[in-house]
């Protein structure tokens, strides 16, 4: 399913942060995507399941949350999950486009949010970005 | 048992400077008047601290000082980034080193506010301080930002709720939100308008269309008669004020939409007092463009390569600089961007030798060639910060650190690249 995904700060996001991002916390607060109830019901995925992400810059597996957006549009916290979809072109102003990004959503069973490790191997090549 | 009176914090550009910290035997014991992620900031100042080291070697201070003015000393064309969590002192040391190695220097004003400064270049802002905010405005209107969540005690301290010299809290202020979705912030204010995705730059023209008495029929999804209405209300009141943040500066149209909000401003001073604000994020990323305008005539994305500061974001911007693989080291401070870049352009980061310094084990920390932990400003060091509308306020140290303040370990970096 087609979306529009838009990155951004939250207060669990900051409170986490501020704790460690090697943190459980941090990964909990922040490997998440909010869906509106409906768009996820129409790819299949319930609170706290595994939501499939992908734009033309990545794809990462995160915990779906429900509420907190429109339908056909996702949020995702700032951090590392969120820019492995995000567009490092700047168009001549320096900012990378962080909101407003296409994106396609789709139900990820039996599949977890995706490691901080595994970014971490795949920003040093060890690994394909998916 | 101390309580510490009158502590800035050091989290956001808000600088909230009414904190009350307890301390005992050199440790944080609780906060008062302090946001959750202040809060956090303080009390877990102490844990997941970084370690130096070389190559994941854990080593002594001097021998990773020594390693970091090693790979810059080598680099042909190193970047210097971060700079917004720390002091203006760090900051000012930063610019000498990228003087002295030829590197190109940015901060993290290029990924929130750098558009906002592109804006303001071409057409001028009208600015004010937060306290004027509070004592005068009557019209307050958040566009896409959201200080409930990000900005935690902006509406309380400055902008929404509290008394001022000329306004008794809320009830004489008349609040406007507009962002693309309905946030913890839209439940604050006393109205809501929902902009559809990228179409800023359209529903803030048709506001200067309204403004001008032209007809708009619908704007960016929004009905003409709640533009000329929001158009009407800014026009009658007596002291209003935009505060706007990434909503703008990072989706479509970015610093358009900016220039966009700055003239609508410009504009409404035809007919009343209008200002406008960015929420500037890191607590000191203000500090950051202060400190380079002073020292290299420009605040962000300033390469020393010839000699002398050149300016040019797009091309001398981290995220681009690294996109493009063009830089062969980079210095981070005070910042992480594994965390907060675009994973194609913190690729580059990894394959490059990079060093941080950082008070805490960061997503950088991870990749980095060399790893300088430091005092957390304001916490472990004292400096100055600039509040989000240019204000600066004194940091305050709270307690000891066995660590260096970043403008320590800049100056002997500085002193062994220069040797």
């Amino acid at each position: 399913m087609e979306v529009i995904l838009n990155t951004g700060r939250t207060v669990d996001q900051g409170v986490s942060m501020e704790r460690g991002k090697t943190s459980p916390e941090y990964f909990e607060k922040v490997a998440v995507a909010f869906l509106h109830p409906e768009d996820a019901g129409a790819v299949g995925v319930g609170e706290g399941q595994a939501v499939r992400v992908t734009t033309e810059f990545g794809s990462v597996v995160v915990r779906c949350l429900l509420g907190n957006t429109e339908r056909g549009t996702i949020f995702i916290p700032m951090g590392p999950w969120a820019n492995s979809l995000t567009s490092p072109l700047t168009e001549g102003t320096g900012m990378p486009s962080l909101k407003g990004l296409k994106a396609k959503i789709a139900g990820a069973p039996g599949e977890k949010p995706t490691p901080l490790e595994e970014l971490v191997k795949r920003w040093r090549g060890e690994v394909g970005s998916a | 048992m101390a309580l510490l009176k009158g502590v800035v914090c050091p989290f956001c550009g808000c600088l909230c400077d009414d904190l009350e910290v307890e301390v005992q035997d050199g440790k944080i014991l609780s906060t008062r008047n302090a946001c959750p992620v202040s809060r956090s900031k303080f009390l877990s100042h102490a844990e997941d601290r970084a370690r130096p080291t070389v190559g994941g070697r854990e080593v002594g201070m001097e021998e990773a000082v020594e390693e970091a003015a090693r790979i810059l000393r080598e680099a042909d064309f190193p970047l210097i980034y971060g700079l917004s969590s720390t002091e203006s002192d760090a900051q000012r040391l930063a610019v000498r080193l990228a003087e002295l190695t030829g590197a190109s220097l940015d901060n993290t004003s290029s990924t929130c506010h750098g558009p906002t400064v592109l804006a303001a270049q071409e057409c001028g802002a009208v600015k004010c301080t937060l306290g004027e905010v509070k004592n005068r405005a009557d019209l307050v209107v958040f566009w896409g930002c959201n200080p409930a969540e990000a900005h935690i005690r902006h509406p309380v301290r400055y902008s929404l709720t509290p008394a001022g010299m000329y306004r008794q809290g809320k009830k004489e202020r008349f609040s406007v939100h507009v962002d693309v979705r309905e946030t913890r912030t839209s439940k604050m204010v006393n109205q809501f308008i929902k902009v559809e995705e990228g179409k800023d730059y359209e529903l803030l023209s048709a506001l200067r269309a309204a403004l001008r008495g032209y007809e708009v029929k619908e704007a960016a999804g929004v009905p003409g008669e709640k533009v000329k209405e929001l158009a009407e209300r800014m026009k009658g009141c007596k002291f209003g004020i935009i505060f706007f943040g990434m909503g703008l500066t990072m989706s479509k149209g970015k610093n358009l939409n900016i220039d966009a909000a700055l003239r609508l401003v410009r504009d409404l001073n035809d007919y009343t007092k209008f200002l406008i604000m960015p929420m500037r994020g890191h607590f000191n990323v203000s500090g950051a463009n202060e400190v380079l305008t002073w020292l290299t005539g420009y605040p962000f994305a300033v390469n020393f390569s010839r000699g002398y500061p050149v300016y040019n974001p797009g091309e001398f911007s981290a995220v681009d600089l690294l996109y493009r693989g063009e830089c062969d080291a980079a210095l981070i401070l005070a910042s992480d961007p594994a965390a907060h870049f675009p994973a194609r352009s913190v690729r580059h980061l990894a394959s490059i030798p990079t060093i941080v310094i950082d008070p805490k084990v960061s997503l950088t920390t991870k990749l980095a060639r060399v790893v300088i932990p430091s005092a957390i400003a304001g916490i472990e060091c004292d400096g100055t910060a600039y509040r989000m509308d240019g204000v600066p306020l004194r940091l305050k140290k709270i307690v000891e650190s066995p660590y260096l303040p970043d403008r320590e370990i800049l100056g002997r970096i500085i002193e062994r690249v220069g040797a």
